[in-house]
């Protein structure tokens, strides 16, 4: 053992005499051996016994867990924590996702091949290579081969035995690189000034950014979705001949589920039969809907004496009147279609389901203020 | 000529025979729009797998790829495929009225249809057919006449020549290979259109061409004939193919996914007729054969340098371009697909016919471009 030392280096003049030295030098097992050539030799790696990078399998995986986060995080989003009808397209439409699947794909493979190639493999940063700042250097990267054998870790290499192998394998010159000084990684220094630098940065652009934002005046965003030419709703429009801008539909048309009510008087409506049977749910069903829209003029009770309409004068049909109680169901359906009177149409604030359900309600509530004997058995 | 090469012929030819024995069974008893169907499925095949050889052959030129020389005969050969397919092509021109809705009297009352009759009627479309044979002709004549030509003369201006000849073929081949896919595939129904669909088309030729291309590689080299030929040269090859894979795949879904989107009547119907139903079955065999298997098993650095793998791999990528040109064509005529003595018949007929010509080719003259003044750094050439 003499001086310590990070490698020793020697010197070959032809490619063909670097790999042919290789594996006499590795016999001799002296330390780790790597190759420094001007350009890359066909035949070095395999004679340094290099293994196989594991980049390669690690780019695969990170591009599989890239494509499984894309399709994951796109099927929550759209399917699970805020579906959203798009063109009438499934919330969980594959087809939509596979772009954004591609590139997070290729997102995570590159990343994982750069950093992972620079930071993990070649294990960087690395700077002040001992190499660098030898004799050596400026022949390598001009005409000459070199072949180091280099200390493994903190164990030392033997000087001397390491300069007769390479002698003995062919080497011309041969160069001792000595221990790089201690701090070859970041110096505690650099980093604290460069988290100085950063802070002072974003101090200067936060208050900078402040302060643009406050004195120049805000000037809109992207705005062309709202300023659009398109129809509001319920606004006016100079396009068509009588200013309004909402169209009303095409003479003849029927929305989607509906059927045009054709019928024209209470005695017409007599004959329409409730579809819907008598069960507890419908009852339900119809005591809501009652409530909500029926019951603020008719009364809870059905009786006409509701608790606000008295104020503004009105009177209400009381539907616990005998003539009430003789309509017939249709002729109550149609009321509630047509109007009746001063009470308006309810047919676009009740599903069809709803209006025979209160038909329902209406002979319970009825009955319930008209007992029959029976009933109380 | 060996014993062995005997009984192949001998073997290919029976073939040939029996095949065309049974597809002229099938023009009288087949209905004629299948007869058809199998008929341009077939000049489609071979014709986009001789024009994939054709671009292989230009694109080294081009680029001056040295690894591509030593194997460039390969690919010069095989684009003989494309004057096999000429008479096949003008044969062809009498399945227009059949299974063309262009071509047919009752074109007239369609609005759409008739709009683009300027474009789509016989003697256009013909004279459009023959100028594009005689352009690939002249190509081939230009590029595997020379190369031939080469092996004698040793004459160092045909590398220059070619060279120089190639960007024009890109050219040529550009509008060429659209032209086909527009008037042979996609007009079969006029209403639909799709501008990539060229691409399309190209993408699965240039495929073609590589896995008939890696395939009678390894077949001169199991037999010595491509010495020198080493593992790297192979790598290329797969290379080239586990690119295109993607490629392909990237084009059908790009093509696909927008008319997914826009959901228009006069789009999607074409979609509609190949994917549902048992026409699902096949494009997700397509998406397998097609994509993920090439794909996965190119992935690997050893698979892509490994003999046997590619022979596989070769095999499967132009088995499914052929798979591919049967799911664009034989929607037309049936809601499922048809698979019977007729397609049988064809296979036989048009695999041997292409097998003989192929076979022809490589028995006559070198196995190498001797004249080319690269080979010698071709032959070099490590990854």
């Amino acid at each position: 053992m003499s001086e310590r030392a990070f490698a020793v280096v020697g010197m070959f003049d032809s490619a063909q005499a670097l790999v042919d030295a290789i594996p006499r030098v590795k016999a001799s097992r002296l330390g780790r051996l790597e190759a420094y050539t001007p350009y890359p030799v066909h035949g070095v790696e395999s004679a340094l016994g290099l293994r196989r990078s594991p980049l390669g399998g690690m780019v695969l995986v990170a591009g599989v867990l890239g494509a499984a986060t894309a399709l994951l995080f796109q099927w929550w989003m759209s399917a699970v924590d805020y579906p959203v009808a798009v063109g009438g397209k499934a919330p969980f439409s594959w087809q939509a996702f596979v772009p954004v699947m591609f590139e997070v794909t290729v997102l995570f493979a590159t990343f994982t091949a750069g950093l992972g190639m620079l930071l993990l493999l070649n294990k960087l940063p690395f700077y002040g290579h001992p190499l660098l700042s030898s004799k050596a250097i400026a022949a390598i990267t001009r005409d000459k081969f070199a072949l180091a054998v280099e200390a493994e870790g903190s164990a030392a290499i033997d000087v001397e035995a390491a300069k007769a192998a390479l002698r003995t394998a062919g080497a011309g010159v041969l160069e001792v690189l000595p221990l790089p000084a201690a701090e070859l990684a970041f110096p505690l220094s650099l980093i604290s000034r460069a988290a100085l630098a950063i802070l002072a940065s974003c101090l200067v652009a936060g208050y900078g950014m402040y302060w643009v934002v406050k004195l120049f005046p805000v000037l809109p965003p992207m705005v062309h979705m709202q300023e659009q030419p398109r129809l509001d709703a319920q606004s006016a429009s100079t396009f068509f001949a009588d200013g309004h801008g909402m169209r009303p539909p095409v003479a003849g048309i029927i929305a989607r589920g509906q059927l045009p009510y054709l019928t024209k008087t209470q005695e017409e409506a007599a004959a329409i039969v409730n579809p819907l049977p008598r069960t507890r749910e419908v009852l339900k069903k119809g005591r809501k809907a009652w409530n909500d829209h029926c019951a603020v003029c008719h009364g809870a009770l059905g009786d006409g004496v509701p608790t606000l309409t008295a104020a503004y004068g009105a009177k209400p049909a009381n539907l616990q009147a005998e003539t009430f109680r003789e309509y017939p169901d249709g002729a109550i359906y149609h009321a509630i279609m047509a109007g009746k009177n001063a009470m308006p149409s309810y047919a676009a604030d009740l599903t069809e389901e709803e209006r025979w359900a209160i038909v329902h309600y209406v002979r319970v509530l009825q009955r319930a203020q008209n007992a029959r004997d029976e009933d109380l058995k | 000529m060996s014993r062995s090469g005997n009984t192949a012929f001998g073997a290919l030819s029976l073939m040939t025979v029996v095949g065309c024995v049974g597809v002229v069974a099938s023009f009288f008893l087949a209905q004629p729009e299948r007869f058809w169907a199998n008929w341009i499925l077939w000049f489609m095949f071979v014709l986009t797998t001789g024009l994939g050889c054709l671009f292989i052959v230009a694109l080294a030129h081009l680029v001056g790829a040295r690894w591509a020389v030593p194997i460039r005969r390969v690919p010069e050969r095989l684009s003989g495929l494309v004057v096999l397919a000429a008479p096949v092509a003008l044969i062809a021109l009498f399945a227009l009225p059949v299974l063309y809705p262009w071509a047919r009297p009752e074109a007239a009352h369609h609005a759409i249809v008739a709009g683009k009759a300027p474009w789509l009627n016989i003697p256009f479309f013909a004279a459009r057919t023959i100028v594009c044979l005689a352009l690939w002709l002249i190509s081939y004549r230009i590029f595997t006449g020379g190369s031939v030509k080469q092996d004698q003369t040793r004459d160092p201006n045909f590398s220059v020549r070619a060279r120089s000849f190639s960007p024009v073929f890109m050219v040529i081949f550009a509008l060429t290979i659209t032209l086909v896919a527009f008037d042979w595939i996609s007009s079969l129904e006029p209403e639909w259109y799709s501008d990539i669909f060229g691409v399309y088309l190209f993408s699965g030729t240039f495929l073609a061409g590589l896995g008939a291309t890696s395939l009678a590689v390894l077949y001169l080299m199991d037999r010595g004939r491509l010495p020198g030929i080493t593992t790297d040269h192979l790598y290329n090859l797969s290379g080239f193919m586990f690119a295109f894979t993607v490629f392909w795949s990237y084009i059908g879904f790009a093509q696909y996914m927008l008319m997914w989107y826009g959901n228009m009547p006069e789009e999607i119907f074409w979609y509609k007729q190949r994917i549902e139903g048992p026409w699902l079955n096949v494009i997700l065999l397509l998406a397998f054969v097609h994509f993920f298997v090439p794909f996965f098993a190119l992935v690997p650095r050893d698979r892509k340098r490994n003999p046997r793998s590619l022979r596989w791999v070769a095999a499967l990528v132009l088995a499914a371009h052929f798979l591919d040109l049967y799911w664009l064509v034989f929607p037309v005529v049936g809601a499922s697909p048809l698979f019977s003595w007729p397609e049988i018949s064809f296979a036989l007929c048009f695999i041997g016919l292409a097998l003989l010509w192929i076979r022809r080719a490589m028995t006559a003259g070198e196995d190498m471009p001797v004249g080319d003044p690269f080979l010698r750094e071709g032959l070099e050439f490590r990854l």
